[in-house]
């Protein structure tokens, strides 16, 4: 019987139709996501001979003056992307994953953007990630709103009412057909990723599937329960697609909304003027009073003295520009905090909304959600204290440049910690899908 | 043709609609969505803007409170550039999200504009955002296509087509009657968006100029034209479908075809086909360009040296400090020149290659009706692309005109013997020149050249308009009544 009833499932156009249009879909996401990690690729190497160039040329022009030298001179930190970034592109086409700054004031530089056409953000990036959350459901749709229905309007139903033994197990195997036809789909999509991006098989990649397959198998849950209504195909039609509507669309925008809204950052904007204030307006204060507070901060190197009686000395110069961000540092954090809020919000959220709760999951699993973005600003700024630290003292002390190893300034990397947390990651749509499916089968007891 | 039977099928299509259960959750969870996105967009335009004026108030207030310095501290001080929301943009909120809101204004380099929407949302913005217009876009058409798709239909399968056009009804009256029974119904949902839109927009003080007015108009007509479409395509479906399952499915289809796969793909393949530089590639293009014209880190630079002796030829003088000018307020000025023109090219070549990238999908427009729609619909509410590009210009500009602008009072007020640096209280000029410069001030797209950038959107919405009379006429002909 299970061969009759795939070949029966196969014999539909509109079946037919939809799988090869999804598989195409697909494919084209794994390539986009090919490009993505490619261009990313590209941006490392280029910056890696950026740095190379620009030290050089400025140590050559500026090599008596540390100060000066240091002024211009960029370093850079990189964000490197997990391959698996290229199934789930998430938010690091938004937010850069490479930082370029100087050692002055670093709240000025680190909320840089990238490039970004704005018209393709907002249309969304079409990678893998986009066709499992909302393409795969869809089809879902399509294999199941007639399940039940097109044999009742074909008016088979009452030969296989007698025929079989129990009408709910038919169901399920027809089910069944669809559930395997998909998974194949799923598991071939994954596998050409696999193929073309290059990951690695390990607990990121199993995790990526495991919350993909619950995901469908909520889909399933869904479709069959409104199968259970044994209500015609164009009400399960209608029905399926506003669910999906719902789901997919317009309540994540709505949450969404009511997120930018509940709370807006103003705390990013005071940040801006309050580092330039911080820095600027010391120009025209008490030189000393300047110096005492960048003593406060770092005791260490109170030796250099006030540079008192000079119009201008790099060690005020740095003093200042550090005043820049020790002002700003305050709603600096408050804005961090907001952030983590937004973000804190929208995953207690997610528990209930299967799709949000995918999105956010397999961004955190290739680490291109916003909480990986935040720990990448906190790594700029151990990464900018650490070159502050390293070059203050010879500015101070106006060192040579030529006694530096410039060679070993070479763009660093992060280090990605990406691990899985099996069980906020699964559960929400395990719950969901069990609960749906309780349902459907209590309807589907009486069918007739 | 005969006009009361038209608007006796159209209102008997009205009266069946209502005497459905379907029709009314419909309409209260249509107008619960409005009211929802007319809130959010609402409040989000209030206090958006309230807190973009109030920066760039107080950033003015810092500016202001500057005391006496010298004028290089200042271009350096520089100042902000917060984008102001246009009120419309609270019935579209178009690109706005992706876009920065706020830049950094100073002398010697064009900041980014940061802080969009985007980066600061969760991930969650991806799904999209509720808007009116969204909703408008999205949702309507599902809502036109559920409550036509058996309009012709149905009356097929139960019979009473036939006695219809036995009693002398024209398959032309028929067809036109019920796209004009479905398009009443569903102008019945979109009044209510515009008294709305009409309440918000006369509560805003003075900023509800003329222009306003003029692209709300142009925005209730292009969503008229687009809705009719809809209710022509609907009932010509229904009448070629044999069954009205089969008109649903493929009018749901065309839904998920039209508004879901089409958009996302041809922006996708848009930028696959014409990749952006990275950061780090623009930047360093620019600088090596820069470079090359002239070198003002650069001590032996040739070009500021034979600038530097030509001067000093011309005025007849051996060394910067006899000039009657400063010197360094000179140097920096022709600096800034080269280096903002060259920074607008590449600029430019960016836009212009983003251009490109949304090309593809400006050119659906053409086939998709959803998409020109979507196009004008962020043009008339100022938060398009094109919106973008001019406050980047205006921004852009007004640095320049202000670091110009210091570099010419340095170049008059300060002494040309202090040649370098900037610091100090000796050479300074009075903070009455502060208040004197402008504040930056956005000024809003013109309604104009908004609809000349979007004028193939608008030439495929009529097109669309045509082509649908056209295939009801058509169908009028060919229809078979079982």
């Amino acid at each position: 019987m299970y061969r009759l009833i795939f070949k029966q499932f196969f014999r539909s156009k509109v079946v037919i139709l939809s799988l090869v249009l999804v598989v195409v879909l697909g494919l084209a996401g794994i390539l986009i996501g090919k490009q993505f990690l490619d261009r990313q690729e590209r941006a490392t190497e280029q910056v890696t001979q950026y740095q190379k160039e620009h030290i050089e040329r400025n140590v050559k022009f500026h090599q008596d003056e540390m100060g000066l030298l240091l002024y211009y001179l960029r370093f850079a930190l990189i964000n490197q992307p997990d391959k698996l970034a290229g199934l789930s592109i998430g938010q690091s086409d938004v937010n850069p994953t490479i930082q370029n700054v100087t050692i002055r004031n670093l709240e000025g530089q680190k909320y840089d953007t990238d490039l970004v056409n704005p018209s393709s953000l907002q249309a969304g990036n079409l990678d893998l990630g986009f066709v499992i959350i909302y393409l795969l459901p869809l089809l879902i749709i399509v294999f199941m709103f007639n399940l039940l229905s097109e044999e009742k309007e074909a008016g088979t139903w009452n030969l296989v009412s007698i025929q079989s033994t129990s009408k709910l197990k038919y169901l399920l195997t027809k089910l069944s057909v669809r559930g395997i036809v998909l998974m194949a789909l799923f598991v071939f999509l994954l596998g050409i990723g696999k193929l073309v991006l290059g990951f690695a098989l390990d607990s990121a990649y199993f995790a990526f599937f495991l919350l993909g397959t619950c995901y469908l198998a909520f889909w399933f849950s869904v479709c069959f329960l409104v199968v259970s209504f044994q209500r015609n195909s164009s009400f399960n039609a209608v029905t399926l697609l506003s669910v999906w509507l719902v789901l997919a669309i317009l309540l994540p925008a709505g949450i969404n909304n009511y997120l930018g809204n509940q709370y807006p950052v103003p705390e990013a904007l005071e940040t801006m003027i309050d580092q330039r204030d911080g820095y600027h307006k010391k120009w025209d204060s008490d030189k000393r009073e300047t110096m005492e507070r960048f003593y406060t901060h770092y005791p260490q190197f109170e030796s250099y003295g006030y540079s008192e009686g000079e119009e201008f000395s790099w060690l005020w110069y740095y003093a200042m520009q550090q005043m820049g961000d020790d002002d700003a540092r305050e709603e600096s954090n408050k804005m961090r905090d907001k952030l983590m809020l937004r973000e804190q919000v929208s995953k207690s959220v997610s528990w209930f909304v299967p799709t949000m709760h995918i999105q956010l999951g397999f961004n955190e699993i290739a680490g291109t959600g916003s909480s990986d973005h935040m720990a990448f600003l906190d790594k700029t700024n151990a990464f900018h204290e650490r070159l502050r630290l390293h070059f203050y003292p010879k500015i101070f002390a106006n060192a040579s440049a030529l006694d530096e190893n410039w060679r070993d300034f070479q763009p660093e990397f992060t280090e990605k910690n990406l691990s899985v947390e099996w069980g906020n990651l699964l559960l929400p749509l395990i719950c969901c899908t069990v609960m749906v499916f309780i349902f459907a089968f209590y309807f589907a007891n009486s069918i007739k | 043709m005969k006009r009361e039977n038209i608007i006796l099928i159209a209102r008997h299509f009205w009266v069946n609609a209502f005497r459905g259960k379907v029709v009314y959750p419909l309409m209260i969870i249509i107008s619960l969505l409005l009211c929802f996105s007319a809130y959010s967009g609402w409040t989000y335009y209030e206090k958006q803007n309230e807190i973009r004026s109030n920066y760039q108030q107080k950033a003015r207030e810092s500016w202001e409170s500057n005391p006496d310095k010298h004028p290089h501290r200042m271009a350096h001080f520089g100042t902000f550039a917060f984008r102001l929301k246009y009120p419309l943009s609270m019935f579209d909120s178009g690109i706005e999200s992706f876009t920065g809101n706020a830049v950094f204004l100073e002398a010697h380099k064009q900041n980014s504009v940061n802080f969009s929407e985007a980066s600061l949302s969760t991930g969650l913005l991806r799904f999209g955002e509720l808007s009116m217009a969204m909703v408008l876009q999205t949702v309507f058409p599902l809502i036109i296509f559920f409550l036509g798709f058996s309009a012709v239909s149905a009356d097929r399968e139960n019979g009473t087509l036939k006695i219809i056009l036995v009693q002398g009804a024209g398959w032309k009256e028929i067809l036109i009657g019920k796209s004009l029974g479905l398009l009443a119904l569903i102008v019945l949902c979109f009044i209510p968006v515009l008294l709305l839109m009409l309440y918000f927009l006369t509560g805003q003080e003075g900023r509800a100029a003329t222009d306003v007015w003029i692209r709300f108009l142009c925005i209730g007509l292009i969503y008229a034209l687009f809705f009719m479409i809809l209710s022509l395509v609907t009932v010509s479906v229904s009448a070629s479908s044999r069954k009205s399952k089969n008109a649903l499915i493929t009018l749901l289809g065309i839904w998920l075809f039209l508004v879901v796969l089409l958009p996302r793909s041809s922006q996708a393949l848009g930028s696959y086909f014409y990749p952006s530089p990275s950061k780090v590639e623009f930047e360093s293009l620019i600088e090596e360009e820069t470079i090359q014209k002239g070198d003002s880190h650069n001590p032996d630079d040739p070009y500021f040296n034979s600038m530097k002796d030509s001067v000093l030829n011309a005025h007849q003088v051996s060394s910067v400090e006899d000039l009657p000018f400063n010197y360094g307020g000179f140097v920096m000025g022709i600096g800034e020149k080269n280096s903002s023109m060259i920074y607008r090219k590449h600029l430019d070549e960016l836009m212009r290659n983003y251009e490109r990238q949304n090309s593809l999908s400006k050119i659906t427009a053409l086939i998709n009706p959803y998409m020109a729609v979507k196009n004008l619909s962020m043009a008339l509410s100022g938060t398009d692309f094109a919106s973008y590009v001019d406050f980047q210009h205006q921004a852009e500009k007004y640095r320049y005109e202000l670091a110009q602008k210091m570099n010419e009072l340095q170049m008059e007020h300060i002494s040309p013997k202090k040649s370098e640096g900037s610091a100090g209280k000796s050479h300074v000029i009075g903070k009455e020149n502060w208040s004197g410069i402008p504040d930056f001030q956005h000024h809003f797209f013109s309604f104009e050249n908004a609809l000349k950038n979007e004028l193939l959107s608008l030439i495929s919405l009529v097109l669309w308009c045509l082509t649908a009379v056209w295939g009801v006429t058509y169908l009028s002909h060919k229809a078979k009544s079982v």
